[in-house]
């Protein structure tokens, strides 16, 4: 066992210590914030590598560019966050852009165009409800020859490019459909139930929702005016009985050719 | 004129087969659209027929308002909405009875409704475009001439409306295009 000095040198001794300690601390840590920011250099260099070889796939595929958006977002690197300034200097726009010369950026912008022409369109049709499906496959009709293929991934994502500008466009859950919300407006839970129920067989009735629900009538039928009233649903009274309610996204299911509901 | 099958050709939207299309929508902007929708297929469906005058009553029963396979029709009230809608696009016109279009309208006036899937402006255009290309400014031709004769087959308005075809043709005069002259079966024009 080793005794320690007692004397007065005792506190030099560990004041040299601790400071001995502590510049060791602060160099390893400087050692490990170079080799992470080596490592990130370097993973980063790799990325753009892989972006400017795989170029063209992560155009023209979308799971392959579904698959590499997801890779950037788990490393925390937000592929679209943009800065404010929309210019090409890379500082200032996206990593996609810096990565790609833009192209895949401009993708997402372009496809978020589109889509807030479809939802423009369709708005008055459909109270600014429109599956996300549909959606897609408007935009997809919209586009010309030979252009890529969009997946519904695709879509989501320049759903988020919109959100910045206010403009109330959301991806929205109902039942198990996914809808893009064009409408500053939220569905009540009782609006949401009606929705998806309608999802089943294209349309509700009041007795539909009584039964299948347990609602009292008078709620089944306010809900049904209030999603009315928000162009959500339109209103068939030539079925010889009860009047159906259908929802506008049947309009886009059933093709021209088909037999119909 | 009816048959079973909503085809002979003609390639329906996907509204015509949503049932509540049929029904009058009482959400206004809905109305909207859905007078949009109506718009643009009875254009697309008189384009693909070419049919240049309806007559309201015998189209309420016709495919194009009446779907048999969904048995949904639009009423004849809702008819009338979608006609005032295109008239006020300048899409249709009511046949007046002293209307020099009338002439040789079956149906009473008030019920033959003329769809400009083309406007008889754009008719005009045409026939401008046609008399133009063949070299005939200066030369007459009779109406016959135009919606029948052999040269103008192949061009848009061989065997269009009468009724319709006096529109454009006015149209042309107004301009200082052309000169109508004849008598009421023997109508010719110069153009210039």
């Amino acid at each position: 066992m080793s005794r320690k000095g007692v004397g007065i040198a005792a506190f030099d001794r560990s004041r040299i210590t601790s400071a001995q300690f502590a510049s060791h601390g602060s160099s390893l840590r400087a050692t490990n914030a170079q080799a992470l920011e080596t490592q990130l250099a370097v993973f980063r260099s790799l990325l753009q590598q892989f972006a400017a070889t795989h170029a063209k796939d992560i155009r023209s595929d979308p799971s392959f560019r579904a698959q590499f958006a997801r890779m950037c977002s788990a490393i925390g690197v937000d592929p679209l966050a943009s800065s404010n300034s929309h210019n090409s200097n890379s500082s200032g726009s996206s990593v996609w852009a810096q990565l790609l010369g833009k192209t895949v950026n401009d993708f997402y912008f372009e496809l978020a165009v589109r889509i807030v022409e479809v939802c423009g369109a369709t708005r008055a049709e459909n109270g600014g409800l429109i599956g996300l499906k549909e959606l897609r496959d408007r935009v997809s009709k919209g586009r010309m020859e030979g252009a890529d293929s969009i997946s519904d991934d695709d879509v989501r994502r320049a759903v988020e490019t919109l959100k910045p500008l206010g403009g109330s466009y959301a991806v929205v859950t109902v039942g198990r459909k996914e809808y893009v919300r064009s409408v500053p407006r939220e569905l009540s839970t009782d609006q949401a139930a009606v929705v998806e129920a309608a999802q089943v067989l294209g349309y509700v009735s009041v007795s539909m929702l009584r039964d299948n629900l347990g609602w009292e009538v008078a709620r089944c039928k306010t809900v049904i005016e209030d999603l009315m009233a928000g162009g959500m649903l339109w209103v068939d009274k030539q079925t010889k009985g009860e009047w159906e309610y259908w929802s506008p996204g049947v309009m886009a299911d059933t093709d021209g050719g088909d037999a119909g509901p | 004129m009816a048959s079973t099958t909503p085809s002979e050709g003609f390639p329906f939207p996907r509204e015509y087969f949503f049932p509540a299309f049929f029904t009058r929508q009482p959400n206004l902007t809905i109305h909207h659209a859905q007078l949009t929708k109506w718009s643009s297929l009875v254009l697309a469906y008189a384009r693909h027929h070419r049919i240049f005058r309806l007559a309201l009553s015998a189209a309420a029963d016709s495919d194009l308002f009446y779907n048999r396979q969904l048995d949904r029709r639009l009423a004849p009230p809702d008819i009338r909405e979608v006609v005032d809608f295109m008239r006020k696009d300048g899409r249709a016109e009511y046949l007046q009875p002293g209307d020099a279009a009338a002439a040789g309208a079956g149906a009473g006036a008030g019920d033959v409704v003329l769809i400009y899937w083309r406007k008889p402006q754009e008719w005009a255009v045409l026939i401008e475009a046609y008399v133009d290309e063949t070299a005939q400014k200066g030369s007459v031709l009779t109406v016959y001439e135009l919606t029948e004769g052999e040269n103008t087959r192949g061009t848009e308005f061989h065997g269009m409306d009468n009724g319709v075809l006096m529109k454009a043709l006015n149209i042309l005069v107004k301009r200082g295009k052309a000169q109508i002259f004849g008598s009421e079966d023997s109508l010719g024009v110069k153009f210039f």
